[in-house]
């Protein structure tokens, strides 16, 4: 597997507080990332620097070769970002939101009137059905309901054409079987399009159902790197102190 | 402690009051001198002066017209100023309290006084009435507008700028269709206004109705001056239902 996203040594601080302290990571092609860990671990700041929000004070983000901090305008449309408040335009239509997605590609004078060629028209459609929201193109985001918002915001991701979309806590304003679904979305969308996915959660469970690694966050620092499939009791001892997360056992 | 902390605040207001009305010079006696020459006055004023009526049908379209290329245009300035205006768009942020300076400065002093200086610099007549409107109302409109996209969340437009999208694309994109409504109901709404506050303006010499109306009081020329009053009224009622039947199909 070639190596498409590289993370290396990120510092972040804020004043004196240091949030993110030596974060590292490879992520390659078709692969989904969990990031797990407490309020507080720094996963929303790791969010910021991946997106290129925020430039890290020390180490590399690296796409494709590329430092992320670096990227301007277009460069940026091949990392799509998933939010975890959906951040739709509540007054457009479905469909004009997912042709948000395109505004990387296209003449800005269409973007400004609104006006995509066909073939941007007809991929922002299979975007749209891909997220099993066809027949619902000329709906006003703002009246899709939040587990259906969150699927044009990937629809949206999508139409980016993106080989990596990064989500922040992308189910956490969802009930979780809406949730699952979203991720089960992101798996398929992952593994049939070879696109990587760097994906926030809360729930471990979640995590080692739909993710192919995990990487746990504690205090800035990485605890665990490791196979979803091995995320047992004792990493997550290790990541949350035992606390307050409970594990779901049930398969 | 309280007790006379409530009594000292009565005496203030009190004081307040009584300060008030002596300097607006608040004399009932003249009121009950006036009301019945006043009273006269009407009384004279039958039967309507209707043989000038196309004279003054010329004179409110003035005032109407004026309003309506007065808003229009303090609209069309609004949109780029409340960018500039907002903290959370504006490219410029080292320009963003001049420009709120400048939104409260035209806002605080009235079209009247704007008209005022502008019959000086551009002539007598109605386009001084014009650049009087635009002003103050570019101010009022803009502010609203700044001040309603500063309580926007900016989720959708990080969201578009995220996809590649040109700041400004992203703006129009992202931004426009939520202040859109905003900004066409609150443009009728100045028109309304602008139409009421412009009746006035030809008292300064910067044409429409006004001038008749000045005209008439300097002459004393009573069933003209309340002919005007009336149709004023007319248009005013007229106008007020058009507007209120178009916001409602717009918003």
């Amino acid at each position: 597997m070639s190596v498409l996203f590289s993370v290396q040594g990120v510092v972040r601080r804020y004043g004196a507080r240091t949030v993110l302290d030596g974060v590292g990571f490879v992520l390659a092609r078709g692969e989904m990332l969990a990031l797990l860990g407490p309020s507080g671990a720094g996963k929303t700041t790791l969010f910021r620097c991946l997106a290129g929000l925020e430039r890290p004070d020390a180490g590399r983000i690296a796409h494709a070769g590329v430092d992320v901090a670096t990227l301007r305008g277009r460069e940026r449309r091949r990392i799509a970002l998933v939010f975890q408040q959906f951040n739709l335009v509540g007054r457009l239509s479905a469909l004009d939101n997912v042709l948000a997605g395109r505004l990387g590609h296209v003449p800005a004078w269409r973007g400004w009137l609104r006006r995509f060629d066909a073939a941007d028209l007809a991929l922002a459609r299979r975007c749209l059905a891909r997220v099993g929201l066809a027949g619902h193109e000329g709906q006003r985001a703002d009246t899709l309901s939040g587990g259906q918002q969150q699927r044009v915001a990937i629809a949206r991701a999508l139409a980016q054409e993106p080989d990596l979309i990064i989500a922040d806590e992308p189910v956490a304003s969802l009930d979780p079987g809406i949730g699952a679904g979203i991720l089960e979305l992101l798996k398929t969308i992952c593994h049939a399009d070879g696109v990587a996915v760097v994906c926030s959660l809360h729930q471990p469970e979640f995590a080692r159902r739909y993710a192919d690694r995990v990487l746990g966050l504690r205090a800035g620092r990485v605890v665990i790197d490791a196979p979803a499939a091995d995320l047992g009791p004792a990493a997550l001892r290790i990541l949350y102190d035992g606390a307050i997360e409970p594990l779901d056992t049930t398969p | 402690m309280q007790r006379p902390g409530r009594w000292l605040a009565a005496a203030c207001g009190l004081a307040f009051y009584v300060v008030c009305w002596r300097v607006a010079q608040v004399d009932p006696g003249k009121l009950a001198e006036g009301l019945p020459r006043l009273w006269h006055w009407i009384a004279s004023a039958w039967p309507p002066a209707l043989d000038e009526l196309p004279l003054f049908g010329q004179r409110i379209l003035e005032t109407v017209a004026m309003a309506a290329i007065g808003t229009t245009a303090a609209m069309l300035l609004a949109l780029p100023m409340a960018v500039l205006a907002s903290r959370n768009l504006t490219p410029l942020p080292r320009l963003y309290l001049p420009a709120r300076w400048l939104l409260n400065a035209l806002r605080g002093i009235d079209s009247f006084v704007f008209a005022l200086l502008f019959v000086a610099a551009v002539g007598l007549g109605p386009f001084a009435g014009v650049i009087g409107i635009a002003l103050h109302t570019w101010g009022s409109a803009a502010k609203l507008l700044a001040d309603h996209v500063e309580n926007m969340s900016t989720g959708p437009l990080d969201a578009v700028l995220s996809t590649g999208a040109g700041r400004a694309t992203a703006i129009l994109y992202a931004v426009l269709p939520e202040v859109l409504p905003v900004l066409l109901s609150s443009a009728l709404y100045w028109w309304e206004f602008n139409v009421r506050a412009s009746t006035v303006l030809g008292v300064v010499g910067a044409g429409g109705i006004g001038l008749e109306l000045k005209n008439s009081m300097d002459l004393l020329d009573f069933p003209r001056l309340f002919t005007i009053i009336a149709l004023i009224l007319v248009v005013v009622m007229v106008l007020d239902q058009a507007s209120g039947w178009l916001r409602k199909r717009l918003v």
